[in-house]
């Protein structure tokens, strides 16, 4: 993967067909994994994405879920649905090529990027900070690659 | 004391003179979220300067959270709901608690 870069008023950058692919695949189960109301309950990766909004009042919280979490979830996968949509040439292609984002594209990126590296973190047991999660070598690879993917996309923001 | 005859007489000065109690939209740091997206989140969404958005952002990063909004209870819930939006773990609570 080649970092992001302003160009013509996108950001451009180079994905691996194998990249794109696994990209791509991590996106769909970020949409699998919101829509699915048993995880809501039970999954500490949910819980993070969609956490409690009052602090010690548990009631005002699930009060507060009742009305969000419907439009949550659904931007959630809309932008999950973008990253997807966005890869869709490069998972096919036959070598390296490039991936370009309009701005509102690239809003959706960051969102899911995020949601998708904080998953990744709740499955290798990160949860402060200096936690290194390295039970799981290759998971750790492919969460310190998201967060080169998104940091590169931060970096040529409003610059 | 008011009267409630007072205050259905009075209502236009009671609602501009007396507010909702304050509430505060607060950030907390997390592991994961990158320095560099925070500060976006902050710039772009509050509409803060840059050193405004740093500022805050570190606040969060070294003391563990940040007030990033203060008003209504309506309005901080819909500060709270785009931080989660956004991936930030973001809750609100009455100023005084």
């Amino acid at each position: 993967m080649k970092a992001f870069v302003r160009s013509r008023g996108y950001f451009v950058a180079e994905f691996l067909p194998e990249e794109a692919r696994l990209l791509s695949s991590l996106a769909d189960q970020i949409i699998e994994l919101i829509r699915d109301p048993e995880a809501h309950g039970t999954d500490p990766a949910v819980r993070r994405l969609l956490p409690d909004a009052y602090p010690d009042d548990a009631e005002a919280s699930a009060e507060f879920r009742r009305f969000t979490v419907d439009g949550l979830a659904e931007r959630k996968a809309a932008n999950a649905n973008q990253v997807a949509a966005d890869l869709a040439s490069a998972a096919e292609a036959k070598s390296a090529s490039k991936v370009r984002l309009t701005d509102s594209s690239a809003g959706a990126w960051l969102r899911s990027l995020t949601d998708i590296r904080l998953t990744v973190a709740t499955r290798l047991g990160i949860t402060e900070d200096g936690d290194l999660g390295t039970e799981d070598p290759e998971l750790l690879d492919l969460y310190n690659w998201l967060g080169f993917v998104q940091g590169s996309l931060v970096d040529c923001l409003d610059r | 004391m008011m009267t409630l005859t007072d205050v259905l007489e009075d209502t236009e000065v009671v609602e501009s003179t007396i507010p909702d109690l304050p509430w505060v939209t607060i950030v907390w740091n997390d592991p994961v979220n990158l320095m560099s997206y925070v500060s976006y989140v902050f710039r772009s969404y509050f509409g803060f300067s840059e050193a405004e958005a740093n500022k805050r952002m570190l606040q969060v990063h070294n003391d563990g959270r940040a007030v990033v909004a203060t008003g209504s209870r309506e309005e901080m819930e819909r500060h709270v709901e785009a931080m989660h939006d956004f991936g930030l773990w973001a809750t609100l609570q009455k100023v005084d608690e």
